[in-house]
C-alpha cells in the first residue's frame, strides 16, 4: 500500500516508471545458481583430493611426494605456502600442514617434502604406506609465510633449519624460473652434509644464479670441511650479507632455531617487522616453557568432557586438538600452530595451558575460546566443539 | 515432530540478532554457519601483534546511556549490553583533497556549520541553510515512518526532496565544487556517488552519525558478534559451525527444514535465512519451489559493490604518520560525476576514491602499545576481479593495492615504513567469507527506486521461511541487527 502522500511528492511518478523498466529489463538472478561457489572454488575450495604421482627420494630420512589434480587443474598459491594434508592412521584422522617445495609456476603439480620423525604419526605414514595412485585429500594453499612486495625488500635473508627449507625452495625455484628480480641469501642449517635437504640442487642453482646465494651451515661439519660449521649466527649472516638495512629476514624451522636465531637478528639491529616467521608446530616440550604450572607433570591425566558428547581422559603434555582427534573427535585445523584459528573450541570449565604470544582473538579469549592445538589441559575439561 | 522451533542460516549480524531474539522467547533454536566463527561481515582476524577489524568503520545508532539510539536499545533487549563496550569518536570524518582540502569535521551540528563556513566564507549563509535543510528533512522523513498517513503537506521538504539526489541538491546549494565534495564524500557509505545518490541517504547520515555519535566497539567487531553469540548459547540454543545449508527444504509452499553440507536434513518449524537473498532463492531452494514473484521483485534490483581492502598493522603511533581522525577520505579531486562510479567497474585503483580507519586515534588500546593499525578501503564492483586469470590474482592485488599506498602516501608522509603486517582483501574474498553475489558488501543497491520509500514487503510467500540480513534493510550494523530482531518478531507472532 502506498500512502497518499508519497504519490504527490515531486517525481514519484518518474520514479515509478524507472522501477517497472528496471523489472522488466533487469537481471535475472535464477540463473546464476551456483555462480559464487565456482569462482571461490578456483581458489579456495574446501578440501582437495590428489593422487600421488611419484615419491621422490632426496635426503636417507626425507622424500618429495608428488600430487596431482585429478581434472588437472591447482589452485594458485604462493610460494611459501603450505597445504593441510588429511590423513586416517591407525584409527586417527589427523591433519598436518606441509609447505609446499615446488614453486607456484608450475602448475601441474604441488610437492611436498617430508622428513621423517621417529615415532611420528602422519610422516611415518606418508613416508611408508603411500603409493603412488593414491588419494590423499589435502586443503588448499594456506599461509602467511611469502614474499609481500607491498613491504618486503627485494633482497631476502632466509634461515633454514633442517627441513625448514621446503618454503625456500619453492621461492628460489620461482624466482630463477621466472627472472625475478630479487636477491636471496639462504642459511641453511643441517646437522650434517648428507641431511641437508636440496644440497645438490640449491648448489647448483646458486652456482648458475648470481642473485641466490647459498650458505649451507653444518653443525658437525667432518674433518677438513671447507664451507661454515656450527650454528646460524649473527656474526656469520652480517659476514654474508653484510648491511641489514634494505633487507627482509625469514625464518623456518624446529623451536629451538628461533629461540636461537631471533636474539641474534634483534642483536644485529633487524626490526621486528623485518623478521617474517613461518609457523613451527606446537612446542616440542610445553612443560618445560615459563608459565607452565610446577605441580603439573606432562603425564598428568585429566578428564575433558564434550557437551552433548562423552568424554575421555587427555594427557597435559599433549595438545587438546590430538587428544580429541585419538578419541574420535574432529575438529578441522590447518597450521596446528595456533595461527588460523581453525581449531578454536570453546572452554565451558577448566584450565588450559597456551603458549604466550598464541595470536586468540581478544573477545575470543574473553568468551572462553582456546586454540585447541596449541592448548593443554592443566586441570579436568568441559569443552563445546 | 520438527527437531527444531527454528534453524538460523548463517551468523552474520542478521542471524544472530534473530538467534538470539528467538532462544530469548525460549525457542528451540539452532544456528548453522559455514565458518569456524560466528559475524560474518562483523568480524575481526590475527595476523603478528595485531587483530585486524574486518568491515566496522562507524558504528551508527548507538547513543548514550542518556540517550540511547535504536541499536543501544536493541542491544539492550537482547541483553548483550552489558558484554560489550563502545567507543565513541570525536571526528564524524576529515576529508582530504592532496594540497587542496583537509577539512575534519567534529561530531556537532553547529560545529560542523562553523568548521565549513570558516573553511569557505563566501558560502557562509548556504552552508547554515544546507544544514538546515538536512536536519529538518531528516526531521521528517522519522515522521514519514512513524505514520505516513494524511495529505502531502505534512511533508514540505520530502515532497521536494525524496527523489532529488545527494548531487542536485548540494548543486542548489553550493558554489565551490571543493565544498561540495565535503558532503559528497559520505557517498561511500551507501556505495553510490553523489550523483546517483538519494539525498535522503546523506540527510539520514548527517543526522544519525551527529546525533546518535560514530562509534566503534572495544576490541573490535568480533567482540558484538561473540557477545551475542554467546547469549544465544546461555539461553540454550545450539550452532554448527563450519556447516553450511546446502538446501532450504520447501514443501508444497512450505519451509520444512534444512540439509546441511554434511548430509544432514534437519527439520524446524521456522527457517530464518541470513544468506543473501540471492542465494536464498537460487542456491539454496529448489527452483519449482520459488514463486516466480520473488524473481521478479529481485530483478529490477542490483548488488552493491564490493571492495578492495588493506588491512595493516603500523609499528608507530597514528600521529607520527599523519593520521589525526578515526575516519578519513580520500578523493583524488572535486568531481563528482560519474567518472568515480565508473571506477568502481574497474580493476585499478589509480586515483580512485578512497577511505580509511583508524581505530586506535579514538582508542588507544586497539592495538598493542606504540602500534596502531589501518583498514584502508575503495569500493569495487566484483566483475573485473572475476575475469582475473587465477594464476595473475595474487599479482593484480598487489599492483592494485601498491597504487592505494602510494595515493594514501600523499596524505600520511612515510607510512610505508612502517607497515609490520598487511593483508589485502579483494571483491573475491567478501565473496568467500559472506557467500554473496557479485562479494556485495551492502546488500542491493539503494538507487532512488529502491529507497526506503519503497522498502519491499517482508511478507515471505514461503511460509515458514524469514530473511535477515543486508538484503532485506538498509546495510549497515544497526539496520542488519535490526532486521534479526524483526524477523525473530514475525516468527514469534507467528508461532503463537
Ligand atoms: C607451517 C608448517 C609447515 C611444515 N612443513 C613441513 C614440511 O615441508 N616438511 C615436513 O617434513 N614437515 C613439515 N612440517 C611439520 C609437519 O607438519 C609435521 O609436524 C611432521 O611431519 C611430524 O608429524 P608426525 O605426525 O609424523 O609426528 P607426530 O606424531 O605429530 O609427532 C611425534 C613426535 O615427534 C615430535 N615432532 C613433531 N614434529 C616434529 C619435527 N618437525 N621435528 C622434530 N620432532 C617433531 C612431536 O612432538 C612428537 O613427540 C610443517 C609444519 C608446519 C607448522
Ligand atoms: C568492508 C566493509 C565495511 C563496512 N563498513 C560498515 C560500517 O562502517 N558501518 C556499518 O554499520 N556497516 C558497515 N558494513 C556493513 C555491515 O558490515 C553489513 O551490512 C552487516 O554486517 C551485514 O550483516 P548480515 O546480517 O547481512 O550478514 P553477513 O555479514 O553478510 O553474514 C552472512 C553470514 O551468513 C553465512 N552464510 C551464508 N550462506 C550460508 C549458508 N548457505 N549456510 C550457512 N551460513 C551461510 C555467511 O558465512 C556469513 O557468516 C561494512 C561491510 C564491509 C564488508
Ligand atoms: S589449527 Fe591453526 S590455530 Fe589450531
Amino acid at each position: 500500500m502506498i500512502p497518499e502522500a508519497l504519490k504527490n511528492f515531486d517525481r514519484f511518478q518518474d520514479v515509478v516508471k524507472e522501477m517497472e523498466i528496471c523489472r522488466k529489463y533487469g537481471m535475472d538472478y535464477s540463473l546464476e545458481k551456483g555462480d559464487v561457489g565456482k569462482f571461490i572454488n578456483r581458489y579456495h575450495p574446501s578440501s582437495l583430493d590428489l593422487r600421488m604421482a611419484e615419491l621422490i627420494p632426496r635426503t636417507l630420512d626425507t622424500k618429495t611426494i608428488r600430487l596431482v589434480s585429478q581434472d588437472g587443474y591447482l589452485p594458485p598459491f604462493q610460494a611459501g605456502q603450505y597445504i593441510s594434508v588429511a590423513v586416517e592412521v591407525d584409527g586417527i584422522r589427523t591433519s598436518r600442514p606441509y609447505s609446499l617445495s615446488s614453486p607456484p609456476n608450475q602448475t601441474g603439480y604441488y610437492d611436498i617434502t617430508v622428513r621423517r620423525v621417529a615415532d611420528g604419526l602422519v610422516s611415518n605414514y606418508l613416508l611408508d604406506e603411500l603409493k603412488p595412485g593414491d588419494l590423499l585429500r589435502t586443503s588448499g594453499p594456506e599461509g602467511h609465510f611469502y614474499y609481500n612486495p607491498l613491504f618486503h625488500d627485494q633482497t631476502m635473508v632466509c634461515l633454514a633449519g633442517g627441513n625448514g627449507v621446503t618454503p625456500f625452495m619453492s621461492m628460489i625455484q620461482q624466482i630463477v624460473d621466472c627472472g625475478l628480480e630479487r636477491t636471496v641469501y639462504l642459511f641453511l642449517g643441517s646437522p650434517d652434509l648428507g641431511q641437508a635437504l636440496f644440497h645438490d640442487r640449491l648448489t647448483a642453482i646458486a652456482a648458475r644464479h648470481e642473485n641466490i646465494h647459498y650458505v649451507p651451515v653444518i653443525e658437525n661439519p667432518p674433518e677438513g670441511y671447507k664451507g661454515r660449521g656450527g650454528l646460524i649466527t649473527g656474526d656469520l649472516i652480517q659476514q654474508v650479507v653484510g648491511e641489514v638495512s634494505g633487507k627482509t629476514f625469514y625464518i623456518c624451522g624446529p623451536q629451538a632455531m628461533y629461540d636461537f636465531c631471533l636474539p641474534q637478528l634483534e642483536h644485529m639491529g633487524v626490526p621486528a617487522r623485518k623478521i617474517r616467521k613461518e609457523a613451527y608446530g606446537p612446542p616440542l616440550r610445553v612443560w618445560e616453557q615459563a608459565g607452565w604450572p610446577y605441580a603439573v607433570k606432562p603425564q598428568d591425566a585429566f578428564e575433558v568432557r564434550v557437551k552433548g558428547g562423552g568424554s575421555f581422559s587427555a594427557p597435559a603434555g599433549e595438545t587438546l586438538l590430538t587428544s580429541l582427534e585419538k578419541n574420535g573427535l574432529l575438529v578441522p585445523s590447518l597450521c596446528r600452530s595456533g595461527e588460523c584459528s581453525q581449531c578454536r573450541v570453546k572452554l565451558l570449565a577448566g584450565k588450559v595451558f597456551q603458549p604466550a604470544g598464541t595470536p586468540v582473538r581478544r573477545s575470543d579469549a574473553k568468551f572462553g575460546y582456546v586454540h585447541s592445538c596449541v592448548s593443554y589441559p592443566l586441570e579436568n575439561l568441559e569443552i563445546l566443539l | 515432530m520438527h527437531d527444531y522451533d527454528a534453524i538460523v542460516v548463517g551468523a552474520g549480524n542478521g542471524g544472530l540478532a534473530a538467534g538470539a531474539a528467538l532462544a530469548q522467547s525460549g525457542l528451540k533454536v539452532l544456528m548453522l554457519e559455514r565458518h569456524n566463527i560466528p559475524g560474518g561481515s562483523a568480524t575481526t582476524f590475527c595476523r603478528g601483534r595485531f587483530e585486524f577489524e574486518v568491515a566496522l568503520h562507524q558504528l551508527s545508532d548507538m547513543g548514550t546511556p542518556e540517550r540511547p539510539g535504536t541499536l543501544r536499545t536493541l542491544l539492550d533487549s537482547l541483553g548483550v549490553l552489558d558484554e560489550v563496550s563502545f567507543v565513541s569518536m570525536e571526528d564524524l570524518y576529515r576529508v582530504v583533497i592532496p594540497d587542496r582540502l583537509d577539512v575534519t569535521l567534529p561530531v556537532d551540528r553547529q560545529g560542523v556549520v562553523d568548521t565549513l563556513q570558516e573553511r569557505f566564507p563566501a558560502e557562509k549563509e548556504a552552508i547554515k541553510k544546507f544544514f538546515d535543510l538536512v536536519y529538518g528533512y531528516g526531521l521528517e522523513l522519522y515522521s514519514f515512518y512513524r505514520n505516513p498517513g494524511g495529505e502531502v503537506e505534512r511533508f514540505p521538504l520530502l515532497k521536494r526532496y525524496a527523489f532529488r539526489t545527494a548531487g542536485e541538491v548540494m548543486d542548489e546549494f553550493f558554489q565551490d565544487p571543493l565544498l561540495k565534495a565535503v558532503p559528497g564524500a559520505y557517498w561511500g557509505y551507501i556505495g553510490l556517488t553523489p550523483n546517483r545518490l538519494p539525498f535522503s541517504y546523506l540527510s539520514l547520515l548527517y543526522v544519525s552519525y551527529i546525533e546518535m555519535l560514530p562509534c566503534h566497539v572495544r576490541g573490535g567487531s568480533q567482540s558484538l558478534s561473540n557477545a551475542m553469540f554467546n547469549r544465544f548459547l546461555s539461553l540454550g540454543g545450539e550452532a554448527k559451525f563450519n556447516c553450511g545449508a546446502k538446501k532450504i527444504v520447501v514443501r508444497d509452499g512450505v519451509a520444512t527444514g534444512v540439509l546441511t553440507d554434511r548430509g544432514e536434513e534437519i527439520s524446524a518449524r521456522f527457517i530464518v535465512s541470513n544468506a543473501s537473498k540471492v542465494a536464498t532463492f537460487t542456491d539454496l531452494i529448489d527452483p519449482g519451489e520459488v514463486p516466480k514473484a520473488i524473481f521478479e521483485g529481485m530483478k529490477g534490483r542490483t548488488p552493491s559493490p564490493s571492495s578492495f581492502n588493506i588491512y595493516m598493522g603500523l609499528d608507530c603511533e597514528p600521529g607520527e604518520v599523519g593520521i589525526t581522525a578515526s575516519t578519513t577520505t580520500i578523493l583524488p579531486d572535486e568531481d563528482m560525476s560519474d567518472r568515480h562510479f565508473n571506477q568502481m567497474r574497474r580493476l585499478d585503483t589509480e586515483n580512485s576514491v578512497m577511505g580509511f580507519s583508524c581505530y586506535d586515534v579514538a582508542d588507544p588500546t586497539f592495538s598493542p602499545p606504540g602500534t596502531c593499525q589501518v583498514a584502508l578501503l575503495t569500493l569495487r564492483y566484483a566483475e573485473p576481479w572475476l575475469r582475473v586469470p587465477p594464476s595473475q590474482y595474487a599479482a593484480e592485488k598487489y599492483r592494485c593495492a601498491e597504487a592505494m599506498l602510494r595515493q594514501m602516501e600523499r596524505v600520511c608522509p612515510g607510512v610505508r615504513d612502517h607497515i609490520e603486517e598487511i593483508e589485502v582483501a579483494t571483491p573475491l574474498t567478501f565473496m568467500r567469507y559472506l557467500n554473496s553475489p557479485y562479494g556485495a558488501i551492502y546488500g542491493f543497491e539503494q538507487y532512488m527506486k529502491d529507497s526506503l520509500f519503497f522498502e519491499a514487503s517482508r511478507q515471505m510467500p514461503i511460509k515458514g521461511l524469514y530473511l535477515a540480513g543486508g538484503w532485506v534493510t538498509d546495510c549497515g550494523f544497526a539496520p542488519t541487527i535490526k532486521s534479526g530482531v524483526s524477523a525473530a518478531g514475525a516468527i514469534l507472532r507467528q508461532a503463537g
